[in-house]
């Protein structure tokens, strides 16, 4: 229950504030990972391509190492400071981005090695990530240089739009996943619906997914995808060419001690069986027969040996984040023993759709992959042009040593890796070869709206679970599990559509971005008690597998596995220096029918964790999801169970969002408005940002006068919320007045609005573009066109635009005025582009952009528009409790009701909105509010501070008391009309009221007569090309029904597609009366109908356009059609 | 072919957050700072007086 004053310093802070760098953390550090690691990893783990001349020299060809610069401009241009800073970029609509180099190196047979540095185009660069010039400013700097002093970066600006890599839920790498999935049945005859997958991924987070499918006769089939093509390999063929052992072994080592399980020795020694009908006995026959299969899918040099195809395979597509056959052998085992155990029911499937199984996909992550791939590309790009000239002109190619063959091979490779990457950012589309064992090839990245603080924030702890669940019928997958407790918000999801599926991150969780040391874990655990693995010894089938990251390390015998693993959890929360800070280690002891047992430790990236205080190591600790359904965490001081609590909640609010922390008192609120409040916070208009000027968004809302809340949950501190306000404190009473306020309308005191209350503008920004205006434009051709005025050009003699081509600033416009004049330099005429918009706007700002390359003219010219937003009847506002409503009226000051001591309330509010709805919040921030107002005090409004004993009535009543109001908040008040007392009691406070987005002028839509469609003659649809809105099926159906004749007929013939039509009496025909040749004489012009040749039977008659159009169209049919026209 | 220009130059100032130079710009010119060689303008605000309806 604190209270403060507001904080009025308004100067620029001396440090960035740590949790507002932590929203956009996951997004930032995954792209350092990158530029620092994660690059040189991909680059490494690339296979030289090798090409063969005709005289047998072999060509090796590989990337040595790939840089990324600094975006700056390009070395001719000169320039007082050359680095290129964001807010040019979105001045000028431009891309953030900057060089990508490669060191190419070949080498001819084993000859000395050559290399040349290529430039493969310029890749988009992440704000304030380790390559933003950005990156180590200061506040004052960061003003200097004219962004936010509180600028979190994490996004990438594409031709001045910020946008933002989504993070998307993907399969907890390096765990083998029980599954229960029907359409496993589809992948053959023989296949059930079990089976058990991994998500292998390499170091340079790349990944391969492998499922082992469980089959009818008891045969296990590997599966795995490359180049987006399944293949299905036996299992046993697998186990076989891994590593060199035998049969028995092979058994052994699946079946254990549980030799007397017959259900498991059958099925085991069928799948041994197996390999023995393939004529595969032997681990180098198991090799060779891969190989020959996969030579070609793997396009391999001709020269390699079946069996190292083979090898290539196990080492590029088999559980690839294992580097030693012994390990995947171990591990395919343990696949296998997991599907036997589930198939048997002794263990049970695992949930893919729980948090638990879940890890991130980040920015960095798709960027590498993409990147990679891309390289890739340009490698076999490379061995593709050589291969092409030894087919076409082989005289040419020679690989010897003084030739400069092969480097002139490269100009004709002009491979442009930095325009692939901007098109995913700009469209969101993976334009990918192999998929990258992703599930979807679109929607990965979003526009960073700046439509105010709340959304922005929200945009970057935003996850979603794929594109590919969005079309599911089922709704298992949207259901919120208690797994997701502390890292995915319960509340911040929304509703519709995507609802839960868009989550949002909890404020505390994080993503792992340091690449953690584990080597000395396994040591460490040995030391605890594990038996380290020793293929010699056969341990009891009840041990508990140890596996690191994916790899079996060990096994722990189940009776001290407890407390080994207690032991190893306490020295990792001490911060022990060998065990890494987010490491999750979780225990899943053997239990009837419950998840297969182990002890499971993850140290990889991209895991969701979140700190919560361990009461053994009285330190704070970061656990995981999976571990976290393992352990005893209490949430409030009172759950602690001595003995068997071993953690506590840092706060009860940690389940929250960002933006559900905001709401005030929402835990008095009933649950379903704190949603709604989520999703309108993120629609109220406030300050999008202090560099306005600097911008060229196409739209920005802001709010005019915009306060300080008074009453504020803790989240507005923590995030700073003050920075970028977004509402106002208003005075509201709770009545029923006038009639206006009926289903959630509210009234609106117009003496407020003339003071300002709830102003706002937007902004809107329109690029002219002269390149794209010239006629028959071509690239790269020589710019005709420039901004400027020719003499005597009208618009110049009317005053409407200045010298040089443009309107002068401030002007008001309307619509069809000239916003730019433009001249042909070939023909010296002038055009002039007008403002198309029929709401009044002014000119707010004109900038002139130079164009690209050499071509120093302004090219483009980007266009602010002010447009003037204040309410009107019809726009809609907020309160912070899911409480919407819309101004019905702008009521007049002298007629509102005021109270005792004459204040009259700025917005009556209908008071039947709250049964329902139950927002108790509401009424508590209503006394908060008037409380805080009247002592001069800022109130905290952070949930779970009140209860049942200490109640926020009473506390914000004593303080309602203490200054002479009443101590419920309800004052006596007097009708503005009549001047009389009303009989009740009305409830008075302050609230913060927030203007949402949406407002009736763009929204409005109405027509008499407009555009019709050419066809049809009907009226168009389209609010922007003032079309109607359709009276349909539906709407014609109840006017039929009221017998509404008239209506109907206004309705759907004279508003419509009314018109005249000839019509021969005597065929019945309306198609055949055709209008004749005039006589010279008179001009009158004769209907006569075709097919009767007699124009006596014509008449006019009114029909409805489309019919004669379905006349016709039948008609060619052979249809005729006969009016029986009297 | 009519070649003749309205020669009054307008001023344009420089979009680089520390020149802020004041630049005279002709129909055709190239849009560049002569103080640091930035490439954006911003149209100076006018000096015509600017009335707007108060209603």
């Amino acid at each position: 229950m604190a209270t403060h004053t507001i904080n009025r310093d308004t100067s620029i802070p001396a440090e960035q504030s740590r949790t507002l760098q932590d929203v956009t953390r996951p997004h930032v550090d995954a792209f350092n990972f990158m530029i620092k690691t994660g690059l040189d990893l991909a680059v490494a783990d690339l296979d030289p391509k090798i090409i063969t001349d005709r005289d047998g020299h072999k060509l090796t060809v590989w990337i040595d190492q790939a840089k990324v610069g600094y975006p700056r401009v390009p070395d001719n241009e000169a320039r007082r400071n050359p680095a290129v800073f964001p807010t040019e970029c979105r001045e000028r609509a431009s891309t953030y981005k900057s060089d990508l180099h490669v060191t190419l190196k070949w080498k001819v047979d084993d000859g000395p090695v050559n290399q040349t540095e290529r430039k493969l185009g310029q890749i988009p660069i992440m704000v304030k990530s380790q390559r933003c010039n950005l990156r180590d400013l200061s506040p004052t700097e960061l003003v200097a240089n004219q962004e936010e002093a509180e600028e979190m970066g994490g996004y990438f600006i594409i031709n001045g739009i910020e946008r933002i890599m989504r993070m998307l839920l993907l399969p907890r790498r390096n765990y083998v996943m029980a599954l229960d999935r029907p359409s496993f049945r589809k992948r053959g005859p023989e296949y059930t619906t079990f089976g058990t997958m991994i998500r292998c991924t390499r170091l340079d987070q790349t990944s391969q997914t492998i499922t082992v499918h469980f089959l009818q006769d008891g045969n296990c089939m590997v599966r795995f995808s490359y180049r987006k093509n399944e293949y299905l390999v036996p299992a046993v063929l697998i186990l076989k060419a891994l590593v060199t052992t035998t049969d028995q072994e092979i058994f052994e080592r699946i079946v254990g001690s549980s030799k007397l399980d017959s259900f498991l020795t059958d099925r085991v020694e069928l799948m041994l069986r197996s390999a023995t009908d393939m004529h595969v006995h032997n681990s180098k026959q198991a090799r060779v027969f891969l190989g020959e299969r996969f030579r070609i899918a793997l396009d391999v040099p001709e020269d390699m040996s079946d069996e190292d195809v083979g090898r290539l395979l196990l080492r590029k597509l088999m559980l690839i984040h294992l580097d030693n056959d012994q390990d995947k052998f171990d591990l395919l085992v343990f696949m296998i023993q997991k599907l036997y155990k589930v198939v048997s029911g002794d263990c049970c499937t695992e949930n893919a759709d729980s948090p638990m199984n879940h890890e991130i996909l980040t920015s960095g992550q798709l960027y590498l992959m993409f990147l990679k791939e891309k390289m890739e590309e340009y490698l076999t790009a490379c061995k593709a042009v050589v291969a092409q000239d030894l087919r076409r002109n082989p005289e040419q190619v020679s690989f010897s040593a003084g030739s400069q063959y092969f480097t002139k091979s490269l100009s004709k490779n002009p491979v442009d890796i930095g325009r692939r990457l901007e098109y995913l950012m700009a469209t969101g589309n993976l334009a990918s070869a192999t998929g990258l064992d992703l599930q979807q090839v679109s929607g990965f990245t979003v526009v960073a709206d700046k439509l105010n603080f709340l959304r922005y924030l929200s945009h970057f702890r935003c996850i979603h679970r794929g594109a590919f669940f969005a079309e599911m019928k089922t709704t298992t997958v949207r259901k919120l599990l208690p797994e997701a407790w502390g890292f995915v918000c319960p509340v911040h999801t929304p509703d519709g559509a995507p609802c839960g599926l868009l989550n949002h991150l909890a404020a505390k969780c994080l993503v792992v971005d340091e690449v953690a040391d584990a080597s000395r874990v396994p040591a460490m655990l040995i030391e605890l008690g594990m038996a380290p693995i020793d293929h010699k010894i056969h341990y009891p089938s009840d041990y508990l597998n140890v596996l690191l990251d994916g790899r079996i390390i060990g096994k722990l015998a189940p009776e001290n596995a407890a407390q080994i693993t207690a032991h190893f959890r306490y020295r990792k929360a001490q911060g022990h220096k060998d065990l890494p800070r987010y490491m999750e280690s979780a225990l899943v002891l053997p239990s009837e029918r419950g998840q297969f047992p182990g002890l499971f430790i993850f140290t990889s990236l991209c895991r969701m964790v979140r700190p919560v205080q361990n009461l053994i190591a009285n330190t704070v600790e970061y656990i995981g999801s999976f571990e976290q359904v393992y352990m005893d965490i209490a949430v409030l001081e009172a759950d602690i169970v001595p003995g068997v609590t071993t953690h506590h909640e840092l706060s009860p609010t940690a389940m929250l969002s960002v933006n559900a922390l905001m709401t005030p008192y929402s835990d008095h609120n009933q649950s379903p408005r704190n949603m709604y409040q989520c999703q309108m916070g993120k629609q109220t208009m406030g300050t999008p940002a202090h560099a306005l000027q600097h911008r060229s968004d196409n739209k920005l809302y802001r709010v005019m006068n915009p306060q300080a809340s008074l009453v504020r949950p803790q989240g507005y501190e923590d995030y700073k919320c003050d920075n970028y306000p977004s509402g106002t404190n208003a005075v509201i009473a709770f009545v029923s007045y006038t009639g206006y306020d009926m289903e959630d309308a509210m009234i609106i005191n117009k003496g407020s609005y003339d003071r300002g209350f709830g102003y706002a503008t937007i902004y809107k920004t329109q690029i002219v573009d002269l390149a794209k205006l010239k006629p028959g434009n071509r690239e790269n051709s020589k710019p005709t066109l420039y901004f400027g005025t020719v003499r005597n050009q009208r618009e110049v003699t009317e005053k409407q635009v200045e010298a040089d081509g443009f309107p002068p600033l401030e002007t008001v416009l309307k619509n069809g005025a000239p916003i730019c004049s433009y001249v042909d330099e070939t023909t010296n005429m002038a055009q002039v582009v007008k403002y198309k918009s029929s709401e009044e706007g002014y000119l707010h700002e004109i900038k002139l952009i130079a164009g690209e390359g050499s071509d120093q003219r302004a090219q483009r010219a980007i266009i602010r528009f002010r447009l003037r937003r204040n309410p009107v009847i019809g726009d809609k506002f907020a309160s912070r409790h899911g409480q919407k409503g819309v101004c019905s009226q702008l009521w007049p000051s002298e007629g509102m009701p005021f109270c005792e001591s004459g204040m009259v309330p700025d917005i009556l509010f209908n008071p039947h909105g709250f049964p329902s709805r139950m927002t108790i919040g509401m009424w508590i921030e209503t006394m908060a509010g008037k409380s805080a107002a009247l002592h001069g005090v800022v109130h905290d409004a952070s949930p779970f501070v009140f209860n049942e004993k200490s109640r926020a009535v009473d506390y914000f009543g004593e303080q309602l008391a203490k200054a002479g109001y009443n101590y419920y908040g309800s004052e006596r008040m007097y009708s503005g009309v009549t001047g009389k007392e009303f009989d009740a009691e009305i409830f008075m406070g302050v609230v913060y009221y927030q203007r949402l987005r949406h407002m009736v002028l763009d929204k409005y839509q109405v027509r008499t007569t407009g555009p019709v469609h050419n066809l049809t003659h009907q009226p168009i649809k389209g609010r922007k090309r003032a079309g109607g809105i359709r009276f349909g099926e539906m709407e014609r159906d109840s006017l039929l029904a009221h017998g509404t004749a008239f209506l109907l007929h206004d309705r759907l013939m004279n508003c419509s597609d009314y018109s005249y039509s000839y019509v021969c009496k005597a065929c019945g025909s309306i198609l055949s009366p055709m209008l004749e040749q005039a006589t010279q004489i008179s001009g009158k012009r004769n209907v006569k109908c075709r097919s009767c040749q007699s124009s006596k039977n014509v008449e006019i008659i009114a029909v409805p356009y489309v019919f004669r159009y379905l006349l016709s169209e039948l008609l060619a049919m052979n249809i005729r059609v006969t009016l029986d026209v009297k | 072919m009519d070649r003749q220009q309205p020669q009054t130059g307008m001023y344009y100032i420089c979009g680089s957050a520390n020149c802020r130079a004041r630049n005279e710009l002709k129909q055709r010119d190239a849009i560049k700072c002569t103080a640091c060689g930035y490439r954006i303008m911003y149209k100076e605000r006018t000096r015509r007086m600017v009335q707007f309806q108060a209603r």
